[in-house]
């Protein structure tokens, strides 16, 4: 079985961070810790655990990281060498009560699937993201699928899941909506954990996957009297807007669009714009995590505000002190578990197959790749911004299945600044036109391919 | 409390714990600090022979010939100094920083070395460096400013009968508009108690070469005249009783005055003028304040490269 | 040589190419056959004794005045308002005139006894001026008897404490003025008449106001209906300012001095910017290539640094004081004579230079919202009767248009470019929707009492200049401008004037006429 795998392999780890250092995120694979490699399809660990076969599975900012050796060392004890990449995934499930059907997997590896009975306090009230169990139990360690041993990952042709981190796909959501459920749930987690109330200027910073999915379940599930979207690229801008940002601002307008949008003061200048904010955004969710996102969250949140990180941050340089004069709550958000909804609790996996069908986030896919492509699959991915993309995926589907793929989105239009090129867009493989995008790629499966790879 | 708490750990703690002073223990009473600078500065040291030889050695040799460059000084009325040859109070107007250094480089070399000048102790001798640099190179002793204190004057007073000269500023300050300011009796004063005579110096034009606020030394041409040697009057000149200290300053302040209009003008056209007693006043008209401004005589008009409010950036 | 009168060039085949300023340089463009160019008049001579002519006027005023030495006695208030940096363009050669008329006003107060003076810089919602503009304006005398003293200031429009509310006119317009002016025994205002919109009731109804008294006439229909705002017989801004100093002139007695300027713009070695180009001599050549080519290669930055330290030669060409109105009508007559040029006929399509310099600019960057006052609001309103260009017919600008704007001068204009021109560029809805909230920005108001930024609603009224324009025009197109900046202006980028031209024939029709501006140096085109 095919599957991208990462071992631990140190001179490597180091290997792709230069590259990435030097030529850019996504160019580690080549020299990296990553390869694509012929595995065996991991064993069932044990009762409960069922064998899945990926039809999408997404590239994450988390992967990403991992494949350019620049993770935190933090994960050093909850990762378990070698392991299968890939834990945003819709599958065919093959065995179990839900054979036959597909699912998305909900990938937290929390004491349920460990066999750790009783789960700690965190699972036990069904907020899995917060597992404090994640190096025990009957499983290697690893805090996802994907960052496991024993369970392999969505990157592969194969890989078993627990049970309870299954949860079935309507059939009228296609492969590609049900892909983007599980990024939408940690942006709704992350906005739930905004604790938003009504009146409130909100800014995302960083219009990637998880800042525009944040932007739509801010729009669904919180109540901002302004909301203020921080996007670099012409494509995220008309995302943005579409799926429910009242303003979107360029990154280097983001302290004056801030000013204006709340009346706050300027302190100091730098260039043409305030030093920071004197007032401001009621919150910010941070999509970007990096030192300099962070550093800005702070110059133009209000006294008493609230900075969220959504993005992975790993180990950044901050100056905290306005984080501590101005009494800032800066907050983490991982993954989902339950939210206190009303009238009743529920989890943020089904709050986000209603947010993922309402809002039709599907069209955040962007371009597919095919297994074999993962090179040029992880370079998209990590230029997404740049090359006019959102969200690329892994096409693991056989080709016979093409009924139910959706035709990609169409590309960025209007603005006119020729920075994306949105020639992903035009994909042939809709329904009219099923074979027609792979007429001249060998018949392996999942070889889809863009207009790129075809030209 | 141990020894080492306070000086932590890594390899240069041996280092540290020599370099660190020890603490004082709280059971034991401090001694009240001693006053070492401003008024309490002691320049003794800057009247050994060493240091009047460097003194001698800098003002000759680049504090004079630096002068003549930049300020041109035209000094005159040396000949009414020729009688004196003892101890003298030099008593100046005041509109510049540069005004010492001008009296110094002017004085003739019999008063030029052994010579000392009363500076502002708030001024001169806030700062360890500030005292050491002006008392070494100007021999400045701190005096206090606006009040005739024990301090200053007993060293004054001291240093008179030793056979030192002083330089005085009686203004009490350089002069805040161009215009001149009250004499406040410093030079009276220490006349009397010494019994020495006081010689009245008026400078010209120095203020537009650097004046107070200024940061910038603009070149130019300065008069130094020195004025008739002054001797407070005995009881048979001035009436009933000896002339007291007040009224003596007052009759210093006169002569400067008398000393600016010569250099307005002539020495005749001033001596008319002050027999007259219509001698212009230096202090300037009692109007607003932009009529001072505007009424200021030519050669204190100044360059006011001063107050940059909010300058924008280049671009 | 007397000086040439200004004239009407039509182009033909051995016409030389034409200058255009193209911001911090120049382009030479070969126009059309039959293409009209009008030529500015050539600079006045200057008056032979400056200091006597303004002794002179101060004693021989206009109209229903006293000499100015009969209205000084002792124990009175003096206020003295001065024209701020925006004039004259660019800034003159030391001695500035406003100086020298101040000291000529402060020698008379100074005999007379006057202890209460203060000078004003008459701001409106300009930015604050810096210290060595002031002492540049005043000269050094003036400057150092009143600055450290605390007795020369800027006027702030936005001080509650300092602002006089004097009541309304018959037509409700507010009228609040700097306190200290409208409380005096005397205001004198040292004016510089540089083009036919200054002065008169103008410089201190709106020099001195606050943003509630001035946006009675700063607004889109006061300015839709002045045509021009260069002629103040058929402008309502000038209507509006005129209701307002009637009303200042009950409160508080005005002796209003008015200056003008000859067109002499550029220094010698700027010589060809003056001259017309077949006229070129040699060493005109030699500077125009000199310069161009030095241009190319020198930073935007340092250019900008280089033009801006240019000082103009003008020369004092009038002086005229006393009562307002009657000294108003010389200042015009003045000015006409220097500046009107006769043109026969409007135009299908009218093409300007823009150099690198606005009223709002001195010191500082072209911003796109300026560059667009430049041309559509400032030279397209150089007209008496009807506007240059017909109804309906394109205007073509030239200027690099950078999307660059100076942090300090110009906040409140980087956010009306990013967030107002993004959303409309129709001033009606600009005004309705945004400029209250520009106007009442706490930000923009502490920076322009304390730094020296404009007003935040200053970038309003620019667009408002262009009303007119706007309203009248068929398109815009700006050459060789900065694509993304030209389009939020809602104008069309062209790369080459050829190209310009192509475009406005798709507008106006095939073979359309063209009237090139040559200017600056300025003139007022005569349109019958």
């Amino acid at each position: 079985m095919k599957a991208v795998l990462v071992e631990r392999l140190p001179h490597r780890f180091a290997a792709a961070r230069a590259a990435s250092l030097v030529a850019g995120s996504g160019t580690g694979v080549r020299v990296g810790p990553t390869r694509l490699a012929d595995v065996e399809s991991p064993r069932l660990p044990g009762r409960g655990w069922h064998r899945i076969t990926p039809r999408l599975s997404g590239i994450c900012g988390s992967d990403l990281h991992t494949v350019d050796g620049a993770s935190s060392r933090y994960f050093e004890e909850l990762v378990s060498f070698p392991f299968v990449l890939g834990h945003e995934i819709v599958a065919d499930v093959l065995d179990g009560p839900l054979a036959g059907r597909r699912a998305v997997v909900e990938p937290v590896l929390g004491c349920l699937a460990r066999g750790i009975d009783p789960p700690c306090p965190a699972c036990a009230a069904g907020n899995k993201g917060a597992c404090e169990r994640l190096h025990l139990g009957s499983l290697a360690p690893g805090l996802q699928t994907g960052f496991c041993r024993d369970t392999g990952g969505g990157w592969s042709e194969q890989l078993v899941t627990h049970e309870s981190q299954l949860h079935a796909v309507p059939d009228e959501l296609s492969d590609e909506a049900a892909v983007l459920v599980e990024p939408t749930a940690c942006a709704l987690h992350a906005v739930l954990a905004a604790r938003v109330t009504p009146g409130d200027t909100a800014v995302v910073l960083g219009a990637g996957t998880l800042g525009l999915l944040a932007v739509a379940a801010l729009r669904r599930h919180a109540a901002p009297a302004r909301l203020l979207a921080v996007a670099k690229h012409p494509h995220q801008r008309r995302l943005a807007g579409e799926l429910g940002a009242d303003t979107v601002a360029g990154p280097d307008e983001t302290r004056r669009a801030v000013r204006r949008l709340t009346g706050a003061l300027g302190v100091g200048t730098d260039g043409d714009r305030p030093a920071r904010l004197a007032g401001g955004a009621d919150v910010v969710l941070d999509c970007v995590g990096s030192a300099d996102s962070l550093a800005e969250s702070l110059r133009i949140v209000r006294a008493g505000g609230r900075v969220v990180l959504v993005g992975m941050p790993g180990k950044v340089s901050v100056d905290l002190a306005p984080l501590w004069q101005r009494e800032i709550r800066l907050v983490g958000s991982y993954a989902y578990g339950t939210e206190a909804t009303t009238p009743s609790p529920r989890t943020t996996f089904d709050l986000a197959f209603e947010l993922v069908a309402a809002a039709d986030l599907g069209r955040l896919v962007s371009a597919r790749y095919a297994l074999d492509r993962h090179e040029e699959a992880l370079r998209h991915a990590a230029a997404a911004g740049r090359r006019g993309a959102v969200k690329v995926v892994f096409d693991l589907r056989r080709p016979d299945e093409a009924w139910r793929r959706r035709p990609l989105p169409a590309g960025p239009t209007g603005d006119g600044t020729g920075d994306g090129d949105g020639d992903e867009a035009t994909d042939g493989a809709g329904p009219g036109a099923p074979e027609a995008g792979r007429a001249g790629s060998p018949g392996r499966r999942g070889a889809t391919v863009n207009d790129k790879e075809r030209a | 409390m141990t020894g080492q708490a306070s000086t932590g750990r890594g390899p240069l703690r041996p280092l540290r714990e020599v370099l660190a002073a020890p603490t004082w223990p709280g059971t034991v009473e401090r001694p009240p600090a001693e006053r070492r600078l401003g008024a309490g500065y002691d320049t003794a040291w800057s009247r050994t022979p060493a240091a009047r030889f460097g003194r001698a050695l800098v003002l000759d040799n680049l504090t004079r010939p630096a002068l003549r460059l930049l300020a041109a000084p035209h000094v005159s009325g040396l000949e009414r100094l020729e009688a004196l040859d003892g101890p003298v109070v030099f008593a100046a107007n005041h509109s510049s920083h540069l005004d010492t250094a001008l009296v110094l480089a002017a004085l003739p070399v019999r008063f030029r070395h052994r010579c000392v000048v009363a500076a502002a102790a708030d001024y001169f001798f806030d700062r360890h460096w500030k005292a050491v640099a002006s008392s070494l190179a100007l021999a400045t002793i701190p005096f206090e400013r606006g009040r005739v204190s024990r301090q200053g004057t007993d060293l004054a007073a001291e240093l008179l009968d030793q056979g030192w000269s002083v330089v005085i500023f009686d203004e009490g300050g350089r002069s805040p508009d161009g215009w001149g300011q009250r004499f406040r009796g410093g030079a009276a004063y220490l006349a009397k108690r010494a019994a020495v005579p006081v010689v009245p110096v008026h400078l010209h034009g120095v203020r537009p070469l650097l004046p107070k606020g200024g940061n910038r030394l603009r070149p130019g041409s300065v008069d130094v005249r020195f004025g008739t040697p002054l001797r407070p009057l005995a009881a048979a000149q001035a009436g009933a009783r000896p002339e007291d200290a007040r009224r003596f300053a007052a009759r210093i302040e006169e002569a400067v005055a008398v000393l600016a209009d010569e250099a307005a003008t002539d020495w005749w056209q001033a001596r008319r003028r002050a027999a007259e007693g219509v001698t212009p006043d230096v202090r300037g008209p009692a109007s607003s304040p932009w009529r001072r401004a505007w009424d200021l005589p030519e050669h204190a008009r100044t360059d006011v490269r001063r107050r940059r409010l909010g300058r924008a950036a280049p671009w | 040589m007397s000086p040439r009168p200004g004239f009407v060039l039509e182009v033909d085949r051995s016409t030389p190419p034409t200058l255009f300023w193209h911001g911090e340089g120049f382009r030479l463009e070969r126009l059309p056959e039959g293409s009209r160019v009008i030529y500015p008049p050539e600079p006045l001579p200057a008056l032979d004794d400056p200091d006597a002519a303004i002794a002179h006027a101060l004693e021989h005023p206009f109209g229903d005045s006293a000499p100015l030495s009969a209205l000084l006695f002792p124990g009175m208030r003096l206020t003295i308002a001065f024209d701020d940096v925006s004039l004259p363009l660019p800034p003159m050669r030391a001695p500035d005139v406003r100086g020298r008329v101040i000291e000529a006003v402060l020698d008379a107060a100074a005999a007379a006894g006057v202890d209460d003076v203060v000078l004003i810089a008459a701001l409106a919602l300009h930015r604050r001026m810096t210290d060595d503009e002031l002492r540049h304006a005043l000269g050094q005398r003036v400057f150092d008897a009143f600055a450290p003293n605390g007795l020369l200031v800027q006027h702030d429009a936005e001080d509650p404490d300092n602002i006089a509310r004097l009541g309304e006119t018959e037509e409700g317009e507010l009228v609040a003025l700097n306190r200290r002016a409208a409380e005096s025994d005397l205001l004198v205002y040292v004016n510089i008449n540089l083009v036919a919109m200054d002065g008169g009731h103008k410089s201190v109804a709106t020099g001195l106001a606050s943003y509630d008294s001035i946006k009675h006439h700063h607004n889109v229909r006061t300015m839709q209906h002045s045509r021009s705002f260069m002629d103040r017989h058929h402008s309502a801004l000038h209507t509006s300012n005129w209701r307002m100093g009637h009303l200042v002139a009950e409160h508080v007695k005005i002796f209003q001095i008015e200056t003008t300027l000859n067109t002499d713009t550029f220094p010698s070695s700027f010589g060809f910017l003056q001259r017309r180009e077949w006229e070129w001599t040699l060493r005109d050549r030699v500077g125009f290539e000199a310069t161009r080519s030095a241009l190319e290669r020198t930073p935007a930055r340092l250019a900008r640094q280089i033009f801006h330290s240019v000082r103009a030669p003008h020369a004092l060409a009038s002086i005229q004081a006393g009562e307002v109105e009657a000294v108003h009508e010389e200042t015009l007559a003045n000015v006409h004579r220097q500046q009107l040029v006769e043109v026969h006929g409007q135009t299908d399509v009218v093409t300007m230079g823009l150099p690198y310099i606005s009223p709002y600019n001195v010191n500082s960057i072209m911003n796109p919202i300026l560059v667009a006052c430049l041309g559509l609001g400032y030279l397209f309103n150089l007209y008496r009767g009807k506007p240059v260009v017909r109804e309906g017919g394109v205007a073509i600008l030239s200027h690099p248009t950078p999307w660059a704007f100076h942090p300090v001068h110009h906040p409140s204009y980087i956010d009306f470019f990013e967030q107002v021109l993004a959303d409309t560029t129709d001033p009606i809805e600009v005004e309705k929707r945004y400029e209250e909230q520009y106007a009442r920005d706490p930000w923009y108001i502490h920076l322009y009492r304390t730094s020296n930024a404009y007003h935040g609603v200053h970038p309003f009224y620019m667009w408002y200049w262009c009303a007119h324009a706007l309203d009248h025009l068929g398109q815009v197109i700006v050459v060789g401008g900065d694509r993304a900046a030209v389009r939020r202006l809602g104008f069309k980028p062209a790369t080459t004037l050829a190209d310009a031209l192509e475009m406005a024939e798709d507008v106006v029709g095939r073979s359309p006429t063209i009237t090139h501006l040559h200017t600056p140096p300025l003139f007022l085109a005569d349109v019958r």
